[in-house]
């Protein structure tokens, strides 16, 4: 957390240059990770391995915009917390819709195989 | 009046006259950042549980996309944060030249990334024939990204009325946490993208 300008001009003016200095080298990092993950979808690897993949770097880019270019790394922590409960409940929702139409009895029944709608039925 | 701003200098991120110690209007962005996230959700759920299954006759999404385009207009939605948050830097600094330089360049990036979501749009109906009523994919994939181009064209023209106003003379150093709502708007829609690009385009790629 900050501590306020009033305290401290001199270190809160360095403050002010330095986030220029730390705003411009994310955005040159957000862009390398975002070459990163082109390149990842053509590796030779299994699938869970590059999906974990792009997880992770689209999960780092995620963080690094919201903590710096959003502030939340120098504001107080309640906006972290408000953020986060949101940020929960819309991942804790799409986890558990996928688990349930990712499982096997979710799968729509096609016209093409009536004998599985009518095992499926009885 | 606390003693901090009556010595003249603002402190940004915290205000003393609220109980929470952050400013109201700030707060309310958060809160409703934290909805939108649950919105976002819910649409990205949706396109993808579809994707899970697709029906028969579904076009394959890899024929569809183009990822050089897609890629350019990520890397162009990140630029413009860069140049968003370099605005509440400079307002914050009451530096008002650089304000209109940064917020002049984030609506031209915003404008760019609209015109290539445009430019695909009308790729997709009228060369591929994806349309968003002839398929599930077309139906999910226009509803989620048009809903986030919404977003932007909603962030391009706050953007352009904070860049008018400051030529009034009356947007001053004071006002500082009404261009930094703004930008917690505007990353948003960037951090939104960040999911999109590697939930709907690049997993289809794998």
């Amino acid at each position: 957390m900050s501590a306020p300008a009033t305290h401290a001009p001199a270190s809160g003016h360095e403050l002010e240059q330095s986030k220029f200095w730390i705003f411009v080298q994310l955005a040159m990092l957000l862009a390398v990770i975002t070459g990163l993950e082109l390149v990842t979808v053509y590796l030779p690897f299994m699938k869970w391995i590059l999906v974990g993949a792009l997880v992770v770097l689209s999960t780092v880019k995620f963080m690094f915009v919201i903590f710096y270019f959003m502030h939340l790394r120098w504001d107080k922590a309640f906006c972290t917390i408000l953020f986060f409960i949101g940020l929960v409940l819309a991942g804790g929702t799409m986890w558990a819709l996928l688990k349930l139409f990712g499982a096997e009895a979710s799968k729509p029944l096609t016209l093409s195989s009536p004998a599985a709608i009518v095992r499926t039925v009885a | 009046m606390s003693s901090t701003a009556a010595a003249g200098a603002i402190d940004h991120h915290h205000d003393s006259t609220t109980v929470t110690g952050i400013p109201n209007k700030k707060l309310l962005m958060w809160a409703f950042l934290a909805s939108d996230c649950m919105f976002f959700g819910c649409l990205i759920s949706t396109h993808l549980i579809y994707r899970l299954h697709p029906p028969p006759g579904t076009p394959n999404a890899r024929d569809v996309f183009s990822i050089e385009l897609t890629s350019f207009s990520t890397f162009i939605l990140l630029m413009s944060s860069l140049m968003m948050a370099l605005a509440v830097n400079s307002i914050q600094k009451g530096n008002l030249k650089s304000l209109r330089w940064s917020l002049l360049t984030t609506i031209l990036f915003g404008l760019i990334f609209l015109g290539c979501q445009v430019y695909e749009f009308r790729n997709f109906v009228f060369e591929k024939h994806l349309t968003i009523t002839n398929s599930i994919l077309g139906t999910t994939f226009f509803t989620l990204t048009g809903t986030h181009g919404l977003h932007v064209l909603i962030g391009v023209i706050w953007l352009t009325i904070m860049l008018l106003y400051s030529f009034t003379g009356r947007l001053t150093e004071k006002d500082a946490i009404d261009v930094e709502s703004m930008g917690l708007y505007w990353h948003f829609v960037d951090i939104v993208w960040i999911v999109i690009f590697t939930a709907v385009y690049l997993l289809e790629y794998i």
